[in-house]
């Protein structure tokens, strides 16, 4: 097995590299849209969102990632990269998002940014009705009781029924840290620096 | 509140620091972030023992240093972050958020909003190494190796650009239970958005949670004892 990372020159390409590589995956870095070819792909994300979905456009990564999930294959968005699959973000004045998941971000508070950890829990087969749930065989393990890193100013407010959303924490109810549906994952923690919570958590869905 | 470690750096080694002005070798940057991570430490900030006399090849030195790093630990990198050329440099390293001290204190607002684009707002931190003395607070320009008066610093202009903003008491750096709580009285930006370093102690840790600080850095104290950082943490 093989995953894909999309690199289109925003930071923190190394530490999604240095997390898969931890669990003995190898990764490939793509940087053209047509160089995709993994079935799992992975969609990171630093930067502020106007100028993050500009440059997916401009090197057609967007269409890209929309055939790779429609042709059934899996989809990893990570913390500006979860943020934009969703239909829109009010950050930069207002953005299109990528229209993947069913659900809007918007700013936390105008004067609160959220950096830090958050404790996690986490039970495999709540994943049950997603046909992620399926294709995850690199560990038996089940349950998950760790602690992830937060860094952001907008969250994602999910509004589809169907998929698997958990909150942050108590103090952000409806912000979600991590969205299931169907093969798209999205996590607005940053798994790759989440020391052994986030290594136990790439082998439970992998 | 988060509880992290300060590491310093020069020419691609790494340093213990003594009230700004002394510097002792440490180890291997790897092998030091290892050992905090084995305790959970929850944020690692590498800062670049800058001067007047920086200069791009003693940056690239610490940048390729930097690129080896393999960690799951936040790392925040700053010093000698000057032109937008800088930044281009940076994209290959493994950390989320950018420290920036000169650009503050000089208003680079096109290097600051260029940061901001590549790596988001809640990325952009400040660096104001500071000094209390006589009822008086100074912030030093690294650029230009000399402190400035409280009132020569713009902090509605830090307040617009960065997330986050860290305090390093100059005069009490690498000491023990020393960090000087009048620095905060007298720095006029919001405490939850304050991360302090220099002399921090269990004592101060346990204020700092009362005042509701976002995270402080521990320096030397941490970096000897690197399972003490479990105890800071629950102090």
């Amino acid at each position: 097995m093989v995953v894909d990372i999309i690199d289109i020159g925003s930071g923190n390409i190394r530490s999604i590299q240095n997390w898969i590589e931890r669990v003995h995956i190898a990764t490939r870095v793509v940087t053209k849209a047509t160089d995709i070819k993994s079935d799992f792909l992975i969609l990171p994300g630093v930067g502020s969102a106007g100028s993050y979905m500009e440059r997916l456009k401009k090197s057609a990564f967007d269409q890209a990632i929309h055939e790779h999930v429609q042709n059934n294959k899996r989809l990893l968005g990570i913390c500006l990269g979860f943020q934009l699959m969703a239909e829109s973000s009010e950050e930069n004045g207002g953005i299109e998002g990528l229209s993947l998941l069913k659900g809007q971000v918007k700013r936390l508070d105008k004067k609160i940014s959220h950096n830090g950890w958050e404790n996690f829990n986490f039970k495999k087969e709540e994943l049950s009705n997603q046909s992620f749930h399926s294709m995850c065989k690199l560990t038996r393990k089940k349950r998950l009781n760790g602690r992830v890193f937060f860094n952001h100013e907008y969250g994602y407010l999910n509004q589809d029924e169907q998929s698997f959303s958990k909150p942050i924490s108590e103090k952000y109810p409806n912000h979600s840290s991590m969205v299931v549906k169907d093969k798209i994952i999205g996590m607005q923690f940053h798994p790759e620096k989440s020391q052994f919570t986030g290594l136990e958590l790439i082998s439970m869905i992998l | 509140m988060r509880t992290g470690a300060t590491i310093l750096l020069k020419d691609g080694r790494c340093y213990q620091s003594y009230q700004w002005s002394q510097i002792r070798p440490l180890g291997s940057l790897q092998n030091i972030i290892n050992s905090l991570e084995e305790y959970q430490c929850d944020e690692v900030a590498i800062i670049r023992l800058v001067r007047k006399d920086d200069c791009r090849e003693a940056l690239n030195i610490d940048l390729r240093l930097l690129q080896q790093v393999n960690t799951m630990t936040p790392l925040s990198f700053g010093g000698g972050i000057r032109v937008s050329d800088d930044l281009d440099l940076l994209t290959a390293l493994p950390i989320e958020r950018l420290i920036f001290s000169t650009a503050f204190i000089n208003k680079n607002t096109d290097l600051l909003n260029q940061a901001t684009q590549s790596y988001g707002r809640q990325a952009i931190q400040c660096l104001l190494p500071v000094k209390y003395s006589q009822g008086r607070i100074e912030i030093f320009n690294c650029q230009k190796n000399t402190f400035l008066a409280i009132d020569d610093v713009d902090f509605d202009y830090i307040n617009t650009h960065a997330n986050e903003v860290v305090l390093l008491d100059t005069q009490n750096e690498g000491l023990h239970d020393k960090f000087d709580k009048e620095i905060i009285k007298g720095i006029p930006l919001d405490e939850n958005k304050l991360i302090i370093s220099g002399g921090i102690s269990h004592n101060i840790i346990r204020w700092a949670k009362e005042v509701n600080l976002a995270s402080a850095l521990i320096d030397n104290k941490v970096l000897h004892q690197e399972h003490s950082i479990m105890s800071y943490k629950h102090a």
